[in-house]
Parts: structure tokens; sequence; C-alpha cells
């Protein structure tokens, strides 16, 4: 700096010479003095400048998307039930058959003529030897014959034998949903700093919330509803700021083209879902199979350097997306599941900003049948589960009391894999397909909800005061090995303003990626077992501020989308009572939107 | 407010925004292919003219740079005014201070 504004002096006094009449010394020496003060004030000015860059460690920027969504579920079917070994309840039926009794000791006993379901209860118990006066008694089993009349009927046709379904008693509940207006606003806060010439420090702080809502914590009516460490960045979690992303990244390791990279991941919004986000690519790993925040390790090779082809890169990525015991009350001892691995390759064959392709191969190894997480205890599961509470719950149907939830079995691995390719044409066209795989095995375990892709047998037993059965998880009704598989293709064109952009994909009964993450108001679409179409159109109005309106529209083929646990069942079959879904199982659903996104 | 009349709003808003905000550039892409195919020759690593980026430089500076033409203008003489904007708009669109990719690296 100095040398230039000396130069410029020394330019400054040259000129006037050449161009002039040859000033005196005296005016020479004022302007020097005159200039020399300039210089003076410039180089402090220099200095405070330079001064606040050095102390100014983070470099900050983000961007601001508000959105407006409105959100319609078409047949939405409730109707809960599990697989209950009946044989192994017929084992039991001695200890399930004792009188209940009074404080004073006095035998409990029912009307069985106070309905048909009683005398059903009367009359099978007597068919099968009970005497008729014991047959009057109220046991644990005439307890639950008496509120559940199709067990009662399933006894009577001799068909509880084996695994079967049992229902619970309530009605199958069909119905539609429309939230006309849904709002929400997604902040998120990028930081960038120098640790040293080899390296960076990179973050991302995620606020996203939906309007009027700050309590982070929903009713558990889907896995989307469910307060966790994966997802946290793509579910509305009120205004709390969360760490999406927070690493370094260590380049030309020993003057090689070796990269390590330790942190909280950039595992969401990859490659090709970036088109519809309007944004440059938002992650590593394929946003095809993986939109989910993970905590791990990459260790890349910048492969370009040696082949020249741009953008080659071969990376290792190993991350822990859950543990088992630390914060697990692990100190009782009762802990029975596994730390969640995931490891793979994540190969960019080629990025050269025409041409993209990636290759992904990931495991998940020791999945559970859940993550820990935070949900508000859904006030209908408290009939189902819990008749001792809902005897209370009732009586605040509004309340629901805030729970975290732990998975209790690991229920197998998940191998993914991935083929993307993306062209960007001279015209500002873009298209992309992708081709994902999803492959489980199951341990044959299971927990409340199912295990790898297969429903839980239950088996019930006696509570511990001895006057109740209840229904516990007892293992997967199978442990087949499940293929999924997904395509996903999309092309965005220029249009007037901005662009224009259209999407469809699929899959399969069994695909399940981890894009949980993915922040679409109804659901990942991307993890859609059925059908999904997605139109939309892009108005930039600034290179840094544009508006999205557009629609999703999802066919759900199967049940249990984006999530590993529980058998899928056909749709069609839920609505039509033939199969049972613990949570409530969609039809079809629609989400129109339209969003303004500024970037800073 | 019925939906219906708020995306007729929200429409209404986003012609009225983009027809008075809405900026012409040059073509990033293009200037892609044209920058690697004419200045990677003498830019990139242990060329004449040392490796540039687009990250070398800032927004602002990439825009001042070829306003002012700060540059050999022979190196210049094969690409039309055209080739220029599209040259420029890359450099301006990927430059330090504009949106990365967030990959690990």
């Amino acid at each position: 700096m100095r040398l230039f504004l000396t130069l410029i002096l020394a330019g400054l006094i040259a000129l006037p010479t050449a161009a002039m009449a040859a000033p005196t010394l005296e005016d020479l020496q004022l302007q020097i003095k005159a200039l020399s003060e300039e210089l003076e004030d410039m180089s402090e000015l220099v200095e405070q400048a330079e001064t606040h860059v050095a102390k100014d460690r983070i470099n900050w920027y983000g961007d601001l998307r508000v959105k407006a969504d409105a959100v319609h579920y078409d047949d939405v079917t409730f109707n809960p039930g599990v697989k209950v070994d009946f044989d192994a309840f017929a084992a039991n039926m001695g200890a399930f058959s004792t009188p209940l009794t009074a404080l004073d000791g006095t035998v409990l006993t029912y009307d069985e003529t106070a309905s048909p379901n009683a005398t059903n209860v009367y009359n099978l118990l007597v068919g099968n030897g009970f005497p008729a006066a014991a047959a009057k008694n109220l046991t644990p089993l005439t307890s639950m014959m008496l509120a559940n009349p199709g067990m009662v009927d399933g006894f009577l046709a001799g068909q509880l034998t084996g695994v079967k379904n049992f229902s619970f008693p309530v009605p199958q509940k069909t119905y539609d949903i429309d939230n006309d207006i849904l709002y929400s606003t997604r902040l998120r806060l990028g930081m960038k700093a120098k640790v040293s010439n080899d390296i960076d420090f990179t973050g991302r702080l995620t606020m996203y919330k939906n309007w009027g809502d700050s309590t982070a914590v929903k009713v558990f009516d889907s896995w989307d509803a469910f307060t966790m460490d994966g997802t946290n960045s793509g579910n509305t979690t009120g205004d709390l700021v969360h760490v999406e992303r927070a690493m370094f990244i260590w380049n030309d390791i020993a003057d090689t083209n070796f990269y390590l990279s330790i942190g909280r991941r950039p595992s969401t919004y990859g490659m090709p879902t970036n088109y519809r986000e309007n944004e440059q690519r938002g992650g590593t790993p394929s946003g095809h199979l993986v939109n989910f925040n993970f905590d791990g390790v990459t260790i890349g090779y910048k492969l370009s350097k040696v082949t020249g082809v741009d953008g080659q890169t071969v990376r290792f990525c190993y991350g822990q997306g859950y543990e088992s015991e630390y914060g697990n009350g692990e100190l009782f001892g009762g802990i029975e599941t596994e730390d969640t691995h995931l490891g793979g390759f994540n190969i960019d064959l080629i990025n050269d900003g025409m041409h993209a392709v990636q290759l992904t191969a990931f495991r998940a190894q020791d999945i559970n049948d859940g993550f820990k997480g935070v949900f508000a205890f859904p006030t209908a599961y408290a009939p189902l589960f819990a008749p001792t509470m809902n005897a209370d719950m009732q009586k605040f149907p509004t309340f629901n009391f805030v729970t975290r939830y732990q998975p209790s079995a690991t229920i197998g691995n998940i191998n993914l894999a991935g083929i993307g390719y993306a062209y960007e044409a001279f015209n500002g066209a873009s298209f992309f397909g992708s081709l994902g795989y999803t492959g489980s095995e199951s341990t044959g375990e299971a927990g409340m909800f199912g295990g790898m892709l297969s429903d839980a047998v239950f088996e019930a037993q006696l509570n511990d005061t001895k006057d109740e059965i209840i229904m516990m998880p007892a293992r997967a009704e199978n442990d087949k090995d499940r293929d999924g598989y997904g395509i996903y293709v999309g092309m965005q064109l220029p249009a007037p303003m901005g662009k224009f952009g259209l999407e469809y994909n699929y899959g399969s009964m069994f695909w399940t990626p981890f894009t949980q993450a993915q922040d679409d108001a109804i659901s990942s679409k991307l993890a859609t077992r059925g059908h999904a179409g997605e139109a939309y159109y892009v108005f930039d109005i600034t290179p840094r501020a544009f508006i999205k309106v557009g629609g999703i529209y999802y066919d759900y083929k199967w049940t249990g989308s984006g999530s590993p646990v529980g058998e899928p069942k056909e749709v069609d079959d839920v609505l039509d009572g033939k199969a049972y879904s613990m949570l409530p199982a969609i039809d079809t659903a629609w989400d129109a939107y339209a969003s303004m996104t500024v970037k800073f | 407010m019925k939906l219906q009349k708020l995306f007729v709003l929200v429409l209404a808003l986003v012609f009225t925004a983009t027809a008075v905000l809405a900026v012409e550039g040059g073509n990033s892409r293009k200037g892609k292919y044209l920058f690697k195919k004419n200045c990677k020759v003498c830019h990139s690593e242990g060329a004449e003219g040392g490796n540039v980026t687009p990250l070398s430089k800032t927004q602002s500076q990439w825009d001042r740079m070829f306003k002012k033409a700060k540059h050999d203008p022979k190196a210049w003489e094969n690409l039309s005014e055209k080739d220029l904007l599209d040259v420029n708009q890359f450099l301006f669109d990927h430059a330090s201070d504009s949106d990365q990719p967030e990959t690990c690296g």
C-alpha cells in the first residue's frame, strides 16, 4: 500500500512538472507536505481496517426464507393394531385367569348379560370348560376380552392361534385434513474462519420454525413430528437456533491431495436437491439418499489434481447416528441397544460445471428402532397402551405430556447405494437423474413400532400388579432382507424472470433412504414410498433474492415412508381395514407453497 | 384471508417485484467454458500469469477489473464483448464473497 501511494505521489509530482510551467521550489515543498499529511492519514485508515480484519475472526453469511404452505391430506386413516403371538397367550391362560379381588378379598365379577359381548365372553369360557361361577369372575383375561369384542369373536371362531392381528378397541377412522395456511421461517447463519493456511473452520446455525409455535416439541403423529438429532434442521423446532454444521477442514495434508474434515457434517441438501432449493450444492452426499445431520469424519482425496478431471474427488465418510449408552441411563445397566455407525464412499467422478456424476455407497450398521428424541405423547395412544393413565388423561384432553423416547432394540443394518447425474446446459437448462438402492438386513429384534421393515410380534404378559394383561414387543415378525429402490428425475428450464422446474420421484415398498431432514412441510418427498411430483417457478429478483411458487403432490402406496421401523403396508389395505398402522396412514397429500428467500 | 386470494396477491407481488428489480447479465455457464478455454492457458499454476480462479477476487473486484479492462488487451483480442461479459458473470458468480458449494471439500 505504501509503495502504491508513493508511486501516486511521484506521479502527481511529475505530472505538473512536465505539463505546466516550472513551479517554484516553495510550491513543490508545500505540495509534498500536503501529500505527506494525506499519506499519513490514509496509512492510519489502512491500519485501522487491517486491525479490524485481523480481529474479525469469523466471516458470517446466511439466508432467510419465509414460506407459506397450503397443506392437504386426503384419506388419512388411523386403524391401530398389533400382531400378537396367541400360542404364547394360550400358554399363560392360567395366570391370566386369576380372579381379581377387591381390597377386602372379595372376588370381582362381571354381569354376563350386560352386553352381547359380555355374553359371548361368558359362553366362550364355559365352552372351554370353565365352571359357570368361575366364568363370571373378573380376571385379567375377562377384562381384556370385555374391552375387545373382536378378540372374543376371534377366539369363538377358533382363529386365534399362532401370530395374528390384534385390533385395538378404537374404530377405524378415515378423514381429510386441510391446513390452508402454514407459515414458516428458516434462518441459516453460515460461518467461515481461517485457522491457518491449510485449515479452515466452517459452520452453520439454523432456526426453522412454523409461525406461532416455539415449543420445539410436537405431538407424535409421524416420525417427522419427533425432535431429534438428525432432523433438527429440517423440521420446525421453534425459535431455537441449532448447530446444523460445525467442522474443520484440513486441506493438502503433508502437501498431498488428501484432506480431513471432522465435526457435524454437511450432510443435508446435497445434489441434485440443490436445483429445487435454487442454491449451490448444499451438502456432500447425494440428496436422494442422505439428507440427515450426522456427526463424523471425512477423509477425501482430490483426484482431480492427478487426473485433471474437474471436481473429481474420492471421499470416505464415517459418522455416528446414535449413541446407545451415554445419556441413556447406562449406570442402571439396562441398555440393550448398540451405537449406530454409518460409513462408506462418496465419489464425485466429475463435477465440471456442466456434467456432474456422483456415486454413493454407504452402510448404516446397527440401526435401532428409532432415535433418542423428544415428542409430546399423543392422547390417542393413551386408551390403547395406557388405560390407567388414560383414566386421568381423558380429563385433560389437550394436555400432552412431553416425553423423551429412546429405542429399545437393535433391529439391523441398511446398505445404501446410488448414482446421480446432472447436466447443466449453456442456455441455463439443467437436467438430472438419480437411482438409489436401499437394502436392509434384520436382526429379528423389534421394539414397540416394529423391527427392520417388519412388524413387531407382541406377547401378552401380566403387569407388575398382576391385574392387567399388557402387550410387549417380543421379536420381529420376520428377519428377511429387504431391497428397496428409488428414482428421482427433474429438470429446470430458464423462464421469463427466472426458472421453471419439474421433478418426479418414486420409491418402492421397502425404499428407506435417510432423507428425513428434508424440510418439506408434509414430509421428505424423496422418502416417499410411492409417487411424488413437484412443479415450481423461481423468480430471481436479484442474484441474492428470489421468490419460489410451486406445489408437491404425494401419492403414497405404502405406509411408513422414511422409517426403517415396521413393515410397510399397502395404504389401500389400511383404508379397507385389512391392515393396521400404528401411525396414521396417508393416502394422498398435496402442498402448494410460496416462499421468498434472501441471501446476505 | 381466503387461500385463493392470498395466492393471487403473492403472484401479483412477484410479477411487480421482478419487473422492477430483475437484472440482466452474462451467461455464467458459458463464461466458465470461455474462462477455461481462454484464460487458464496463462492463469494456472506455474504458468505465466499465475494461478487465477474466481476465488482470487471479490465480486466487486472482478467487476472493477472488467469495467476498467485491467488486463493485457492482447489476451482479450479473441473475446467479443459478449464473451467478456460471460466471463465476468462467471467470475462474479463464483467470486470469493459469492455463494459457494457447502460441501466438506
